[in-house]
C-alpha cells in the first residue's frame, strides 16, 4: 500500500498523500439510528445541550430541550457524553434500544477538554500552566475588539483597553518582559496571528492561555510572549438551530468639568496675578474682565498683520473669510464668557452602539456547519469616530470512510469601516483630546461668521495659546475614512492513517487590505498653521501571511500507561506592500470630488515593500501518564527564521513538565474534601523575534527627496537624486530567549471550589533593541542587537466557587489575580540605561538595570521656596525663586542638576485582578464583572499644560487658581500652597519632569452589571422558539480611583515615545497625554434567541 | 505493523529531506525596497552617494532630529549664544534652547547632540562615497573621475569637521576607515584637528577644477577659501594671507563668475539673486521639489515674526545690542570704543536706539488697528544708522521687505524685544516661487534662500584681519572700506513704500531711515593709521559684526579673537563682550527671563560641552571640554 503511494508522492505533497492513502483503510459498516436521553443524576431532569459524541471522531449530536438526541452509530461505538458541570461519561453502544444516560454532577472542571498547542488535552492531564477563559463570563463585556474579553478573565494576562471604537488593546502575559513588542501569539483555529480583535465574540467556543514553557514552548520562537489559543464554534450533528445574539446600547461620556479647568474670568484674573504682560493685553478691561471680540486679519481692515482685541461692535463690518486665499481673511470671534467653552463636551457626546449576530448551525454525522453573520456599529463618544463591521463566518467539517478521514475549514470575511478608532491619534499632545485642555475656554467654538473659532486672533505674543481647535479637527474627520477587507481562516484535513496514528494538515492565514483617504483642511483657525495649501491623501496597504502546519499524532493506552506523541512540520511566510499619495492645492475639498489627480500641486506618491519573512519549524511533543497520577510531558521545537543572517537563523527550544495528581494516591483518597489535587512544575525555553526589522542583518542604502536629494544645480526647485546609508547591518544577531520556570497546583476542594496557583520566573536574555552607537558611525539607523536581560517573577492565582443554595438559587464567584515584578538585569550598551517617553522637557522614563521596565525618572519635589533666604540656603538651580518648586538634592552636591533626578514611580501594578459574580434565581440571572489594578503609578502629563502658568497658554486648572503660591514682596503669603506661583518664567521651577506629575493609577472598575431573564421553554415551544434570554446591562457603572485624569487605564503612547517610536512601545507606558477614556458608562439591552 | 513502521521511517526521512532542501530557499530573504553597496557600485551610484553627502549640508537628516537644532546657519550656536540675538518666542518654547543663550548649558542638552550627530552624519556620507569607489568594477568610473569624487567628498567632510571644530575644538576626526563593521568607531578626541582638516582640503585642491558643471559643487577656490578660514581659526595669518590674495585676485565661482561683492548687500539674502559672484560656497536650498519642504532653509523654520505673514514661531529675535551697534558717529563710522557706563562694553550700548519696546504694553486697552498704543504714536528714531541695520533686523515702521511696515514688538513673540529677524525672510511678491510649507505645519516657512557658508565679504575681511596683524594698516583699511563702500550705495538702502497701505505699489527712492555709511580715512574721518593697530583691529572686528549680523558667525568670531585660543584680542575678550551684552539687556529691557542672572564664564563657555551621551557611548575615549562635567 505504501509502496504505490511513494511512487505517486513525487508530485504531491507527501503528507497530504499520507492522508489520501488512508482513504483505503478498510471500514466496517453496521449502521443503526440510536435515540436516547441524557438526564442529570441530581435532579433527574433532562440535560439540555449535552454533547453526545462517538469516541475518536467528531461525529456527534447535541441534546434538545427535552434531553433527547438521535445519532447514527455502529454497534461497538463508544459514546462520549459531556456537559458543563457534569462528569464526562462513556457508554458503549450494544444495540439500537433507547438509551438513557445519567450524568453525575461534578464541581470540577478537570474533565474539561482544553485546546493546547497543536492538540487538545483533558484538563486533568495537563502539566503546564494553562488558563482557560470562561467564555460565557467574558462575553458579557460588549466589545468590538475581542482582546477586551480577556481583561480580568484569566490570571497572568494583563489587558489595557482604549475607549476608541475598534482599537486593539495592549495585551501582555506575565508582565512586560521586553522593550518592544510584548503581544502574545494568537492561534485562532490553528492560524497564527498577532491579534484577535476581529473575531466575533459570539463565534468563540474556547480561549486558552498558554503561559509557561511547558505549554507555550512548542511555539518556539513565536511563543516567548505567551500564546492565546482561540477556537471558534463548530456545528453539531442534529437539527439545525438558529441563534440570534444582539444588543443595543448607548455610551455616555464623563460629565462635568473633566479637566478641572478655570473659567475665562478666572484666567483673566490669573494673567494679572502672574504679571504676564503679554497675556494682559487680552484683557484690556483689567483683571477678571473679558473683552468682547478678538480678531486677526490681513490687509482688509488695516495694515498687514495687525490684530488685537476690542469691545467695539464696529469691528464686525470688517469680517471676511476667504476660503480660497486665507491671506485675505479678517476673522473675528466673540469671546465666550461665564463658564466658557466646554471643549471636552464639544467633541464628546452620548453614542449608540449595536451588535447583531445570527448563527445557523447543524449537521449530520458526516458533516457539520456553522454559519454566522455579524453586524457591528459602534459610534465613539468622540464625535466622528466609529467602527462599522460586517462579518460572515463559515465553519464546516466533513467526514468520510466511517469517519477515518475528516476535513473542513474555519474562516471569516470581514469588511469594516473605521474612523479615528485607533490609538495612534490620541495619547499625544497633538491629539484632539489633548486639544480639549490645550484650548482656553474663552475661545468660542465658532467665530462671528459661523466658521471655526480658534487661536488665530492675536499676534505679538500668543495670548490665546498655540492649540488647535479640537472641535474643528474632529468635525473635519467626517470626510476621512478607512476601509478594510480582512479574510482569515484555514482549511484542514486529517486522517487516521494507521492504528493509533492520525495525520493532519492545515493551511491557513490572512489576507489584509486597507484603503484610507484623508483630507487636510487649511487650519485657518489654528495659531501655527494659518494659511498654506489644503491636502488630501489616499493610502493602500495589502499584506498576507500563511501557516502550513502538518502533524502526525500517535496515541495509545496500554495498561496504566497512556502515551501521546505528536510530531510536526510547519512553515509560515509574510509579505506586503503599501502605497501612499498625498497632494495639495485642491480646488474643492468636497469628498466626492477629491482625487489625487485633482490637485494643483503634485507630490510623488510613495510605496514601500514590507520585508517578506518566513519561518520553518519542526516540533514534537510527548505526553506520558502513568496510572492517572504521574504526568510527564516534553516538547521540542526547532525554528528557522529568515530575518536572522544565515548561520544565526536556527534555534532549538525545549521544555519539560511534570505533574503529580497527589489526590489519586491512596493516602489522600480518604480525604473527602479534596476532590482533586495536582502539583505541577515545568521548565523550558521559548523565543521572541518580534522586535527586529527585516533588513537588520544588512547594511542598506536608500534615497529620499528630503534626506538625500540636493539642489546641486542651484535652482529654486530642481533637485538631484542622492543616496544615504539608511541602516547599518549586523549579521550576528539572533533571537530573544525566554527561560521560564513554573511551579503550581490545581485543586478542586469541597466539591465546589477550584483553585489554580502558579509561581513563575521568566528570564529573558538577548533582548533585541537598537544598539546605541556614537555618532561617529554616521547617521544610519543602528542595528538591532541582543542587548539586555530582563526577569519577571510573579504569581497567577485563580479561584472559582460554585454554590447552589437550593433548587432555585445557584451562584458562582470567580476571581483571579495577576502579579508580576519586572527587573532589568542587564543592558550591554556603554551605559546601563536608556531614557524614553517623550515630554516637552526631559524624558519621563528611564529603563535601567536594577529597575523595572518603564520606571518614571525625574526630580523629586520637596515643597515650595517660601522666601529669598530659603532660595539661598537650600540647594538651588538657575531660576530658583520664592514660589518655585524646591527639588531634592539627591546627590548632595548642594546644587540641583540633572544628576539629581531620581526614581519617581513604577507604572507596573503590584497586581491586577478580576472578579466574576454570577447568580441564578429561578429564571432570573445576575452577573457582575469587576476589574482592577493596584499599586501602579500614572504619570499625568496633562498637568504640564494645565497646572503651570509657565507652560503654553491654554486651559489652566483650578488648582493653579486655588493652590498656587502667591508671592508678595519676595515672600510666599500662603505657605500651604502646593503649586508653584503663577509666573511665566519658571520652567525649571515648575513644569519639568518631577514627582508632581505622579499619581496613583490604582483603580477598580465595575466593567459589567447585568440582569437577565430566561423565558419558560415550554411556553416558548408553542411559538416555535427554544430559548429566549433578555438582559439589561450597565458597563463601567463605577470606577473607584484616586486618579485625577479621565481614566487611570492608559494604553501606551506611540507618538510621544521620542526617537524610535513603536520599537520602544513597551519601554514607556502609564503616561497620560490625553487618552481616549475606557471608563465611560454604557447602558445596553440585549437578547439571545434560539430556535 | 513492523513493516509499515519501517515504511514510516522511510517516508519520514523523505519528508525531512525534501523540506530541508526547500528550507534554504524559503529562509533566504534579501532586503527589499533598499539598495546595498553592491547595487550602488557604478558611476551613477557613486554620484548619488556624493549628492547624499551634499544633502546633509542643510542639516535635514534621515534620523528624525529637528533641523533648527542642527541648522547649518548656526542661528543657535553662533547667533543667540552671542550678542546678535535672543532665543525669542515664549520663555518656555524650546526650553532647551534657553541655556544655550544664557551660557548655563548642560552637556546633556539635546540641541548639541543633534548638531554633533548631523555633522558626523555628513562626514560618514562623504566617506560612503569614498568607500564605494573601489567597489566599482563595471568600468563606468574612470580613475580621474573617481579622484574628483574623492576630492569633493574630502571638501564636504572638511566642512562638517570644521563645524565640529569651531563648536567643540577637540573632536574625533573620522575618515573613510572608520566603520561599524571595523569596530573602530570610538575615535576619541586627543586634540584640535585643524591639521587634519587642512590636509583634506589641500588634497582636495590638487584635484578640484576651477569651474564645475553644477554651481552647487565645490570648486578649487571654495576649498582654498575654507582652507584660509581654517588658518584664520588656527591663527596662522601669514599662511592664510597668500590664499586670500589669490582668492581676491583670481577667485571665481563654480559657474565661472569672478569673485566680487554683490551689487547690493541684500542680494545675499534673496533667493532670486542667489549664486551670484559673492557666493564662494553656499548651501543650496530648494522649494516645491516634492520633498515637503525638506530641502529648503528648514534650519531657520522657526525664525519668522510670529502671527503675521507666517503663523509661527518668533525665534531668533535680534538683540538690542545688535541694533545699537548700527548707530554711527558724525563720520558715519561705527562706535566701537570701550564704554564708560558698562565697563568692558561698548559706546554704542551707552544709550539705547529708541524703539517701540514698552509702548504697547503701557497702554493696555487702547490698541488700534494700526499698531502701537493709541495716544502715544511711536516714531522710528532719526538717529544716523548704518544702512545694513534694516536688512539685518525688522524694525518698527520700516518696510519689512515688500510686506508692510514692520510691526516691531507687535510682530515679535514673548514681548522681549522690538526687533524681528529678516535676513531669512522672503518677499511677498516671491512667496509662491521661493517658499514651501515645511513639515505640514509651517506654511511658507521654508525658503529657497541659500545659506552662504562663505561669501566674498568674508574673504575680504579675513584679509583685513591678516593685514592688521601684519601691521599693514593702510591695506587693512582699503579692504574694510571696500565692504563699507557697498553699504554706502544709496540704491542698496531700504526705501519707503509708495503707499504704506499697499506695498505692492513698490518703493520710492527715499531712504526709510537716516542712513549714513562713512569710509575710514576719507572726508575727515580717522584713518586706520591714525587709530593705531589696536583700534584698527577693533574696526575690522566691528565691521564683521555689522556685515555678518544674524548670519550665525558672531559667537565663533568672538571665540577666535580671544587670546584663550590664540587670538590677538586679549584674554577674556569674548567673556567681556558677552557679559556686557547681558548687562545692557538688563539695563534697557528690565527683566529678561532668559538672560537674567546669568553670566558668561571665561575659560569655559567659549566652547560648547561635548554631548554627554557621546562621551558615555565612547566609553572613556572622548574627553569633555574644560569647565564642564
Amino acid at each position: 500500500m505504501f509502496k504505490s503511494l511513494l511512487l505517486k508522492g513525487r508530485t504531491l505533497c507527501l503528507l497530504l498523500c499520507c492522508i489520501v492513502s488512508s482513504l483505503v483503510v478498510t471500514a466496517q459498516t453496521q449502521h443503526l439510528n440510536l435515540t436516547g436521553k441524557v438526564i442529570g443524576a441530581d435532579d433527574k431532569l433532562a440535560v439540555v445541550g449535552a454533547s453526545v459524541r462517538i469516541k475518536g471522531t467528531n461525529t456527534g449530536a447535541v441534546t434538545d430541550v427535552n434531553g433527547n438526541f438521535t445519532l447514527s452509530v455502529n454497534v461497538g461505538n463508544v459514546l462520549v457524553v459531556s456537559y458543563i458541570g457534569y462528569q464526562q461519561q462513556e457508554v458503549a453502544v450494544k444495540s439500537g434500544a433507547f438509551l438513557t444516560i445519567t450524568l453525575a454532577q461534578t464541581s470540577s472542571t478537570l474533565t474539561e477538554v482544553v485546546v493546547t498547542g497543536y492538540t487538545t488535552q483533558l484538563k486533568k492531564d495537563i502539566s503546564g500552566a494553562i488558563a482557560t477563559v470562561n467564555v460565557t463570563d467574558a462575553k458579557k463585556i460588549p466589545t468590538t475588539s475581542s482582546e477586551q474579553l480577556l481583561q480580568g478573565q484569566a490570571s497572568g494576562v494583563t489587558v489595557i483597553n482604549s475607549g476608541a471604537p475598534g482599537a486593539a488593546s495592549t495585551v501582555f502575559i506575565r508582565g512586560i518582559a521586553n522593550f518592544g513588542n510584548t503581544t502574545p501569539l494568537y492561534v485562532i483555529d490553528g492560524v497564527q496571528t498577532g491579534d484577535m480583535s476581529l473575531v466575533n465574540p459570539s463565534d468563540i467556543e474556547s480561549i486558552s492561555v498558554l503561559k509557561d514553557a511547558g505549554a507555550a514552548a512548542i511555539y518556539g520562537i513565536s511563543g516567548g510572549n505567551g500564546v492565546i489559543v482561540v477556537t471558534t464554534k463548530k456545528g453539531k450533528a442534529g437539527k439545525t438551530t438558529i441563534n440570534y445574539d444582539g444588543y443595543y446600547g448607548t455610551q455616555e461620556p464623563k460629565g462635568g468639568n473633566v479637566w478641572n479647568l478655570m473659567n475665562p474670568e478666572q484666567q483673566s484674573q490669573l494673567a494679572f496675578t502672574a504679571g504676564d504682560l503679554a497675556t494682559e493685553k487680552l484683557y484690556p478691561g483689567g483683571p477678571g474682565t473679558i473683552p468682547t471680540y478678538g480678531y486677526h486679519g490681513g490687509t482688509a481692515a488695516g495694515t498687514f498683520g495687525t490684530a488685537g482685541v476690542t469691545s467695539d461692535p464696529g469691528i464686525l463690518q470688517y469680517y471676511k473669510f476667504d476660503a480660497s486665499n486665507h491671506g485675505n481673511d479678517f476673522l473675528i470671534q466673540k469671546f465666550a464668557t461665564g463658564a466658557g467653552t466646554d471643549w471636552f463636551h464639544s467633541i464628546f457626546r452620548a453614542a449608540p452602539e449595536q451588535q447583531h449576530t445570527i448563527t445557523a448551525s447543524g449537521g449530520s454525522d458526516k458533516s457539520t456547519f456553522l454559519f454566522a453573520l455579524n453586524y457591528v456599529n459602534q459610534q465613539g463618544t468622540l464625535v466622528e469616530t466609529y467602527e462599522k463591521r460586517y462579518q460572515a463566518r463559515l465553519n464546516s467539517t466533513f467526514s468520510t470512510l466511517n469517519n477515518h478521514v475528516r476535513f473542513g475549514e474555519n474562516g471569516f470575511v470581514t469588511y469594516k469601516e473605521n474612523n479615528g478608532g485607533y490609538n495612534g491619534t490620541q495619547q499625544q499632545e497633538g491629539g484632539t483630546i489633548s486639544g480639549t485642555y490645550r484650548m482656553m475656554p474663552i475661545i468660542p467654538l465658532r467665530d462671528v461668521g459661523g466658521n471655526y473659532g480658534g487661536t488665530y486672533d492675536v499676534s505679538g505674543g500668543e495670548p490665546l495659546g498655540n492649540g488647535s481647535s479640537p472641535y474643528a479637527s474632529q468635525l473635519n474627520q467626517a470626510t476621512n475614512n478607512a476601509h478594510f477587507v480582512y479574510v482569515q481562516g484555514n482549511v484542514f484535513a486529517e486522517a487516521d492513517i494507521a492504528k493509533y496514528f492520525t495525520a493532519r494538515t492545515s493551511f491557513g492565514g490572512q489576507l489584509y487590505n486597507q484603503y484610507y483617504w484623508n483630507i487636510g483642511y487649511i487650519d485657518y483657525s489654528s495659531y501655527e498653521a494659518h494659511g498654506g495649501a489644503n491636502t488630501a491623501g489616499e493610502h493602500e496597504q495589502f499584506n498576507s501571511n500563511y501557516n502550513w502546519t502538518n502533524t502526525i499524532t500517535y496515541k495509545e493506552t496500554f495498561g496504566k500507561h497512556n502515551i501521546q506523541v505528536l510530531a510536526g512540520y510547519e512553515q509560515k511566510a509574510f509579505q506586503g506592500r503599501n502605497l501612499d499619495a498625498t497632494n495639495q492645492g485642491y480646488f474643492s475639498l468636497d469628498p466626492n470630488y477629491v482625487t489625487i489627480g485633482a490637485a494643483t500641486a503634485v507630490n510623488p506618491p510613495s510605496s514601500t515593500i514590507d520585508q517578506p519573512t518566513s519561518t520553518l519549524s519542526f516540533f514534537g511533543r510527548a505526553d506520558y501518564t502513568y496510572n492517572d497520577r504521574y504526568i510527564l510531558a516534553a516538547t521540542i521545537r526547532r525554528d528557522g527564521f529568515s530575518i536572522f543572517y544565515p548561520g544565526h537563523q536556527w534555534a532549538t527550544f525545549p521544555s519539560a513538565s511534570l505533574a503529580w495528581r497527589i489526590s489519586q494516591e491512596d493516602f489522600l483518597k480518604g480525604v473527602s474534601w479534596i476532590n482533586d489535587l495536582k502539583l505541577r512544575g515545568s521548565y523550558g525555553e521559548a523565543g521572541n523575534n518580534g522586535n527586529i526589522g527585516g533588513t537588520n542583518a544588512y547594511s542598506t542604502f536608500k534615497s529620499n527627496q528630503g534626506a538625500s536629494y540636493y539642489g546641486i544645480n542651484g535652482g529654486l526647485s530642481s533637485i538631484q537624486q542622492g543616496f544615504y546609508n539608511d541602516q547599518i547591518g549586523n549579521p550576528n544577531v539572533t533571537w530573544e530567549t525566554d527561560k521560564i520556570t513554573d511551579i503550581g497546583f490545581d485543586a478542586s476542594l469541597f466539591n465546589h471550589l477550584d483553585i489554580t496557583v502558579d509561581w513563575y520566573k521568566k528570564a529573558v536574555s538577548g533582548l533585541l533593541f537598537p544598539q546605541d552607537l556614537p555618532s561617529t558611525v554616521g547617521g544610519a539607523n543602528p542595528p538591532t542587537v541582543n542587548i539586555g536581560d530582563v526577569q519577571n517573577k510573579g504569581w497567577d492565582i485563580s479561584a472559582t466557587y460554585h454554590g447552589r443554595a437550593n433548587k432555585d438559587f445557584s451562584y458562582s464567584i470567580g476571581a483571579n489575580i495577576t502579579t508580576y515584578n519586572s527587573l532589568i538585569l542587564k543592558e550591554s550598551g556603554s551605559s546601563n540605561f536608556f531614557d524614553t517617553g517623550g515630554s516637552r522637557d526631559l524624558d519621563i522614563v528611564r529603563d535601567q538595570v536594577g529597575h523595572p521596565i518603564g520606571a518614571f525618572f525625574g526630580f523629586q519635589t520637596a515643597g515650595i521656596y517660601q522666601n529669598a533666604s530659603q532660595v539661598s540656603s537650600l540647594p538651588g538651580y538657575s531660576g530658583a525663586a520664592p514660589g518655585a518648586f524646591i527639588y531634592k538634592d539627591t546627590d548632595g552636591d548642594k546644587k540641583i542638576t540633572s544628576n539629581d533626578r531620581t526614581w519617581l514611580g513604577n507604572p507596573n501594578p503590584d497586581f491586577t485582578y478580576g472578579v466574576n459574580l454570577n447568580a441564578n434565581y429561578k429564571r432570573w440571572d445576575f452577573s457582575m464583572v469587576l476589574y482592577g489594578s493596584y499599586g501602579n503609578q500614572d504619570f499625568n502629563y496633562v498637568k504640564y499644560w494645565t497646572d503651570f502658568y509657565s507652560t503654553f497658554q491654554g486651559g489652566k486648572s483650578l488648582d493653579l487658581y486655588n493652590k498656587a503660591a502667591i508671592v508678595q514682596g519676595g515672600v510666599v503669603t500662603n505657605p500651604s500652597a502646593t503649586l508653584p506661583a503663577a509666573s511665566f518664567s519658571q520652567a525649571m521651577g515648575s513644569s519639568t519632569v518631577s514627582s508632581y506629575y505622579i499619581e496613583s493609577g490604582s483603580f477598580l472598575k465595575c466593567r459589567v452589571l447585568q440582569f437577565g431573564y430566561t423565558f419558560d421553554p415550554t411556553v416558548l415551544k408553542r411559538i416555535g422558539l427554544d430559548k429566549v434570554h433578555i438582559y439589561a446591562q450597565a458597563t463601567n457603572l463605577f470606577t473607584i480611583t484616586k486618579y485625577s485624569g479621565l481614566d487611570p487605564e492608559l494604553v501606551p503612547s506611540l507618538s510621544n515615545q521620542g526617537g524610535l517610536g513603536s520599537a520602544r512601545q513597551s519601554a514607556a507606558f502609564g503616561i497620560d497625554y490625553g487618552a481616549y477614556p475606557n471608563n465611560q458608562r454604557q447602558y445596553i439591552i440585549g437578547v439571545n434567541l434560539t430556535f | 505493523m513492523k513493516k509499515s513502521y519501517s515504511k514510516f521511517i522511510a517516508l519520514g526521512s523523505l519528508v525531512v529531506l525534501t523540506l530541508t532542501y526547500s528550507c534554504k530557499k524559503l529562509l533566504n530573504k534579501e532586503p527589499v525596497g533598499v539598495l546595498q553597496s553592491a547595487t550602488l557600485a557604478s558611476k551613477a551610484g557613486v554620484d548619488g552617494l556624493l549628492i547624499g553627502a551634499y544633502a546633509m549640508l542643510d542639516g535635514y537628516t534621515n534620523t528624525g532630529g529637528t533641523e533648527w537644532e542642527s541648522s547649518i546657519d548656526n542661528w543657535v550656536y553662533g547667533g543667540i549664544a552671542s550678542d546678535d540675538a535672543y532665543k525669542g518666542s515664549n520663555t518656555t518654547d524650546q526650553p532647551t534652547a534657553a541655556p544655550l543663550e544664557n551660557h548655563s548649558v548642560d552637556p546633556a542638552n539635546e540641541f548639541l547632540s543633534e548638531k554633533w550627530a548631523a555633522c558626523y552624519n555628513g562626514i560618514q556620507r562623504a566617506n560612503d562615497a569614498i568607500r564605494e569607489i573601489p567597489l566599482v568594477k563595471d568600468g563606468s568610473l574612470s580613475t580621474a573621475y573617481g579622484a574628483e569624487v574623492v576630492a569633493e567628498a574630502k571638501f564636504l567632510r572638511s566642512v562638517y569637521h570644521f563645524e565640529l571644530a569651531k563648536m567643540w575644538r577637540s573632536v574625533p576626526y573620522v575618515d573613510e576607515t572608520v566603520t561599524y563593521a571595523a569596530g573602530n568607531f570610538n575615535v576619541g578626541n586627543p586634540g584640535p584637528i585643524w591639521d587634519k582638516i587642512e590636509a583634506d582640503l589641500k588634497a582636495a585642491m590638487t584635484v578640484l577644477p576651477k569651474t564645475q558643471p553644477n554651481v552647487g559643487r565645490a570648486n578649487y577656490y571654495a576649498a582654498e577659501a575654507l582652507l584660509a578660514k581654517c588658518y584664520m581659526y588656527d591663527h596662522q595669518y601669514t599662511t592664510a594671507k597668500p590664499l586670500l590674495d589669490d582668492l581676491i585676485n583670481n577667485g571665481e565661482t563654480s559657474n565661472g563668475l569672478k569673485y566680487a561683492l554683490a551689487a547690493h548687500y541684500e542680494d545675499n539674502f534673496n533667493a532670486a539673486t542667489k549664486n551670484g559672484p559673492e557666493s564662494v560656497f553656499a548651501v543650496q536650498m530648494t522649494v516645491g521639489d516634492g520633498s515637503g519642504g525638506q530641502n529648503d532653509n528648514a534650519g531657520a523654520v522657526l525664525n519668522f515674526p510670529a502671527g503675521t505673514y507666517t503663523g509661527c514661531c518668533g525665534f531668533y529675535q535680534p538683540s538690542l545690542s545688535l541694533a545699537n551697534a548700527f548707530k554711527v558717529d558724525a563720520n558715519g563710522l561705527p562706535m566701537f570704543q570701550a564704554s564708560t557706563i558698562t565697563p568692558g562694553g561698548f559706546v554704542y550700548n551707552d544709550t539705547n536706539l529708541p524703539n517701540d519696546h514698552g509702548y504697547a504694553l503701557n497702554k493696555a486697552g487702547a490698541y488700534t488697528l494700526g499698531g502701537v498704543a493709541g495716544g502715544t504714536p511711536f516714531t522710528p528714531p532719526s538717529d544716523a544708522l548704518d544702512s545694513r541695520i534694516d536688512w539685518t533686523l525688522g524694525r518698527y515702521g520700516i518696510p519689512y521687505l515688500d510686506w508692510a511696515l514692520c510691526g516691531g514688538e507687535q510682530w515679535s513673540r514673548g514681548d522681549i524685544t522690538p526687533y524681528n529677524p529678516i535676513k531669512n525672510a522672503f518677499y511677498h511678491s516671491q512667496q509662491s516661487s521661493t517658499t514651501d510649507n515645511f513639515g505640514g505645519w509651517a506654511a511658507s516657512q521654508g525658503t529657497a534662500d541659500n545659506y552662504n557658508l562663505i561669501r566674498f565679504a568674508d574673504v575680504i575681511l579675513w584679509r583685513a584681519e591678516c593685514e592688521v596683524e601684519a601691521n599693514d594698516l593702510p591695506a587693512a583699511q582699503a579692504d574694510v572700506n571696500m565692504i563699507r563702500a557697498r553699504a554706502a550705495i544709496p540704491a542698496g538702502f531700504v526705501h519707503t513704500f509708495v503707499d504704506n497701505s499697499d506695498p505692492s505699489k513698490g518703493f520710492t527712492n527715499t531712504p526709510a531711515a537716516n542712513y549714513k555709511v562713512g569710509l575710514y580715512g576719507v572726508a575727515g574721518a580717522p584713518s586706520f593709521a591714525t587709530l593705531g593697530q589696536a583700534a584698527a583691529r577693533q574696526a575690522v572686528y566691528i565691521e564683521r559684526q555689522l556685515e555678518f549680523g544674524m548670519e550665525g558667525h558672531r559667537f565663533f568670531d568672538l571665540q577666535r579673537y580671544d587670546a584663550l585660543y590664540g587670538g590677538p584680542a586679549g584674554s577674556g575678550y569674548m567673556a567681556g563682550i558677552l557679559n556686557a551684552h547681558i548687562k545692557t539687556n538688563v539695563a534697557f529691557l528690565g527683566t529678561n527671563p532668559v538672560l537674567q542672572g546669568h553670566t558668561f564664564t571665561a575659560g569655559k563657555n567659549e566652547l560648547w560641552p561635548i554631548p554627554l551621551h557621546q562621551i558615555d557611548l565612547e566609553g572613556g575615549k572622548l574627553k569633555q571640554n574644560p569647565g564642564y562635567n
